[in-house]
């Protein structure tokens, strides 16, 4: 598990959003993002950009506070320390008070041509 | 009285000099008569749950496809097996497992991919072909990959068999598998992990393809893997020689208790 010096998170929302800005957790603290733009109501797209600089174990964006947050789509990309990064993209899923969303997935083997 | 009593044992003093305060007086006039009760705790934090998305898409190297037959490669995690992505399918319908050349003879793609020095097994199955290697075997999965990648482009290029009408005709139908398979599961595996508290169920056989599912103490284990490998994979050849892959349609992921210990009674 590499050193994750940063990663940036793009999240659409589909039918239902909690409207304000999420906070995301590693290893069970959560955080803020430092810089974000955009919005979560339906319809609207977050982007948002952490430094967590550390070794996450854990990695998620925080459910809302109340309500269902229906997520269509999340691109997230890793900055590893030392390492190339990378981009995974993540299919629907749907969170509420007592859910969190894993973001938190390692480097894809590589493939190559033979 | 002795003398010497009075020198011991000192008198009390009997004047009113320093005495100490009273309690009011230390409490400095605090008023008490309205101490707010304390905060009602709101009982244990509620549990979270952690809600894990399909992988759409993950970033990897791309490459422009090098040859007629384009052919790209991945290596397991563990190292332990490279698999090669077609653009075509290998075997259709069914699969094939090859744990040595001497059982590849009905496969003329086997047999020519076990020429290779250091191939282990061959599993033919979809669009795939994945390889194991002797664990004599370190270092780079690369030259290895490319050299079975170059003799299965040759074999299929030729339009040489990947497998003989005879190796088809000898496979079991889908329903004798199940049942087999089902008898298996039954009385030996299902009965040799409950102490774990997991269990494994059939979910179906494609072909001679087999898909399993986990359960209880198994989904979701880290251990699993080695479990399917070395337990369920032997126990299933065993009882049916002729299967191709067996797929783990587990989500490890998903459950209330993925991966739970078994509790003693009464507790929940």
């Amino acid at each position: 598990m590499p050193k994750l010096n940063s990663f940036d998170v793009t999240i659409k929302t589909g039918d239902k959003g909690p409207g304000v800005a999420p906070k995301w957790s590693i290893n069970g603290f959560i955080v803020d993002f430092e810089q974000s733009k955009g919005g979560t109501s339906a319809g609207e797209t977050f982007h948002g950009i952490a430094s967590p600089g550390s070794f996450p174990h854990t990695l998620l964006i925080c459910g809302p506070e109340s309500g269902i947050w229906n997520i269509d789509e999340t691109r997230i990309t890793f900055y590893p320390h030392g390492e190339e990064p990378y981009t995974v993209r993540l299919g629907a899923a749907t969170l509420d008070e007592e859910s969190d969303l894993n973001i938190w997935i390692e480097r894809p083997q590589a493939v190559f041509d033979v | 009285m002795p003398s010497w009593f009075s020198k011991v044992f000192k008198a009390k003093p009997t004047s009113s000099g320093p005495s100490r305060p009273s309690l009011d007086e230390l409490m400095g006039g605090i008023d008490t008569s309205e101490d707010p009760e304390p905060e009602q705790l709101a009982g244990p934090p509620k549990k979270r749950r952690v809600v894990n998305a399909p992988i759409l898409e993950e970033a990897v190297e791309t490459e422009t496809w090098s040859a007629d037959v384009r052919i790209k490669a991945r290596v397991e995690k563990d190292k332990g097996a490279c698999v090669l992505m077609l653009d075509r399918p290998v075997l259709e319908g069914n699969s094939a497992w090859f744990p040595n050349a001497q059982k590849a003879e009905l496969s003329p793609l086997a047999q020519a991919i076990f020429s290779i020095d250091g191939v282990e097994s061959v599993l033919l199955h979809g669009y795939t072909i994945t390889i194991t290697r002797r664990p004599t075997m370190h270092g780079d999965w690369k030259p290895m990959a490319q050299e079975v990648g170059n003799v299965v482009r040759t074999h299929l290029v030729d339009g040489s068999p990947v497998v003989t009408d005879t190796f088809l005709e000898g496979l079991p139908s889908s329903d004798e598998i199940v049942v087999t398979l089902q008898r298996v599961i039954d009385t030996e595996i299902n009965p040799s992990i409950a102490a774990h508290s997991g269990a494994i169920a059939l979910d179906r056989v494609e072909g001679n393809t087999v898909f399993i599912q986990m359960m209880g103490g198994c989904q979701g284990c880290a251990a699993s893997d080695v479990t399917l490998r070395q337990g369920i994979y032997e126990a299933f050849r065993s009882a049916v020689p002729q299967i191709g892959a067996i797929l783990d349609n587990t989500d490890h992921g998903a459950g209330k208790s993925p991966f739970y210990k078994a509790l003693p009674a009464g507790i929940n």
